[in-house]
């Protein structure tokens, strides 16, 4: 506590002295001096404000009677968990979560591979304007077509079904698998390819035992990376759910409105403590910043 | 023969086309064309046409200000990240001790959905959170707590927090495909280390910091799940949207007519956006 209280006094002298140049040459040479301190500092910061915001929501899902100017919950208790799981029915979400998910990430793929292989391989006039057409999806906000979607759904009878849900997260993950699987192909090179049909291989085999191989890292990570879009997605679902399709972030922001905090931080403990272990996991096998990235020429 | 192989080759190409032409036509094109529609229509009818809920929401007084706090939260965010990404990543590009780590805690922000970052931000920033606990109890710069959930700079904030790995990611990138002799030349010319940074580094890397932050400020104005949740009082023009559709009964043509309009507007910064970083002289 010393400690703060003279850094208080030394940030108003500081303050008093401000034409002082010497003092503040000196100031910024002493911390130039400690650059590694600087960066240690910067970059425990950074990983505090990311973490700390989990920290707390898993603090505040396993603590109770936690009011006023307190540090740490008084006490422990894992009782807003079975709430989650009894009263919000935690169990049935996730089923439909994950469902859904593997439903978006199975369609997004299928129309991913043959796209993806044609913008990857093949001579198609424009195909600069056709891919920022097929990407338009993830550059107008969601919200604005999820309306369309969802009109069309209800007239469909496509609202309150998995499949119906999971074909809407395709509106956004499609142009990913396309976009990531595009580049797979086009990674390709001819000369192995040749190389097969020259030994004697049919196109089939060809097919099965030389490009297959060959594109799997790529489908890989565009399942991964749309698992992971359709597992968080959020306004798409907002607009085509019912009460049999309640999805967790869904159901995470009902638990918001709800206003039962401790319900809901239990919630989002289960709902993200898969997504981060995954990132973890894969982090060897693909390079997870084209998570967030892949928008080339944009 | 020759022509015949080319038809088929063309016919293949197209086939194989046909999913993701379907997908974009099936999922975007014709929700979208709904939209216009709907918006066009007068509320709940199926026939006739009308300008009215276009004509309606702009001659309200509020809707400047939501377009306003819309266009002023991204870019406010967009700035942020800018700044921030190219701290991090002039730091991280020196492979610090734990650099896999912080490159992978970068990219928390965009896995977790967002509805769960605002959340454990509204725990972290709020009266009790442990941000005003250090304020009130460690450091004691303030008496009462410091309100920053539900108000204009602790959006920004979020804003940030949630949408700056799309620019640190790119910055990064760029930043290690930059090539090192460039700068040992600069140093061997004689300029210190701010004179690299800012004469070479930074110009050189400009081009990808923007394309970076073109993907957090489209992120930003069509953010939904945090000023829904973490809003309060101020709507940008998702929950605007958002809202009009909770109505009973929903007003459905009203909520097309404004994401039209956000739609539009996205566009259009969109290309101004891209007229300057096209631009050569940047």
């Amino acid at each position: 506590m010393r400690r703060f209280a003279s850094f208080h006094i030394d940030m108003s002298r500081f303050a008093s002295l401000h034409i002082d140049m010497g003092l503040i040459r000196k100031y910024l040479r002493a911390i130039l001096n400690a650059r590694r301190l600087l960066i240690t500092t910067f970059l425990l910061c950074f990983a505090l404000m990311i973490y700390l915001p989990f920290t707390m929501i898993a603090l505040r899902s396993i603590g109770r009677g936690w009011f006023g100017r307190l540090w740490l919950p008084p006490e422990l208790t894992l009782d807003w968990y079975k709430w989650a799981v009894e009263v919000t029915n935690i169990v049935d979400i996730s089923k439909n979560t994950l469902v859904i998910a593997v439903l978006a990430v199975t369609m997004s793929t299928l129309i991913g591979i043959p796209t993806g292989w044609a913008f990857g391989r093949r001579r198609i006039p424009g195909k600069e304007v056709l891919m920022s057409m097929i990407l338009l999806p993830r550059m107008i906000p969601p919200i604005a077509y999820a309306l369309g979607v969802a009109q069309i759904f209800y007239r469909l009878h496509l609202v309150d079904t998995h499949f119906g849900v999971a074909l809407a997260h395709v509106a956004i993950c499609a142009p990913y698998a396309i976009l990531v699987l595009s580049a797979t192909f086009e990674g390709l090179d001819e000369r192995i390819l040749e190389a097969g049909s020259v030994c004697g291989a049919s196109p089939v085999r060809n097919f099965f035992h030389v490009v297959l191989p060959l594109i799997l890292p790529g489908i890989l990570s565009s399942m991964i990376f749309t698992f992971t879009t359709s597992y968080n997605e959020f306004t798409l679902t907002l607009m085509t759910y019912g009460k049999d399709t309640v999805t967790l972030p869904v159901r995470t922001y009902l638990a918001i409105g709800e206003g039962y905090w401790e319900v809901t931080s239990a919630m989002s403990i289960i709902l993200v403590v898969p997504s981060i272990l995954v990132l973890f996991m894969i982090q060897r096998q693909v390079a997870p910043e084209k998570l967030v990235g892949g928008f080339k020429g944009v | 023969m020759k022509r015949g192989s080319k038809a088929r080759t063309t016919l293949v190409t197209l086939i194989m086309m046909l999913p993701g032409l379907a997908a974009f036509f099936g999922l975007f094109f014709y929700p979208m064309l709904v939209t216009v529609v709907r918006s066009l229509r007068p509320e709940g009818e199926q026939a006739g046409w009308t300008l009215e809920h276009y004509a309606h929401f702009l001659a309200e007084p509020r809707a400047r200000g939501v377009i306003l706090l819309t266009f002023a939260l991204s870019i406010s965010a967009t700035l942020c990240s800018i700044v921030f990404s190219l701290v991090l990543c002039l730091v991280l590009r020196r492979k610090p001790r734990g650099h896999r780590f912080f490159r992978l805690t970068m990219l928390i922000p965009r896995v977790v959905p967002g509805l769960i970052g605002a959340l454990g931000l509204l725990l972290l920033f709020g009266s009790r959170g442990w941000v005003n606990l250090l304020l009130l109890q460690v450091l004691r710069f303030v008496d009462e707590p410091v309100a920053i959930n539900y108000t204009i700079p602790g959006l920004i904030l979020f804003y940030t927090w949630l949408y700056f790995p799309f620019t640190a990611v790119t910055t990064l990138s760029t930043l290690e495909g930059l090539d090192p002799a460039i700068e040992e030349a600069a140093d061997v010319s004689g300029a210190n280390r701010w004179q690299v940074l800012r004469h070479v580094v930074i110009p050189l890397i400009t081009p990808g910091i923007l394309a970076g932050s073109v993907l957090t400020f489209m992120a930003a104005f069509g953010a939904f799940s945090i000023p829904l949740i973490a809003g309060g009082n101020y709507r940008p023009l998702s929950v605007e949207i958002y809202r009009q559709i909770n109505f009973t009964p929903a007003r459905w043509s009203a909520a097309s007519a404004r994401a039209m309009i956000m739609a539009a507007l996205q566009v259009v910064f969109l290309t101004i956006y891209m007229r300057i970083l096209r631009r050569p002289s940047v």
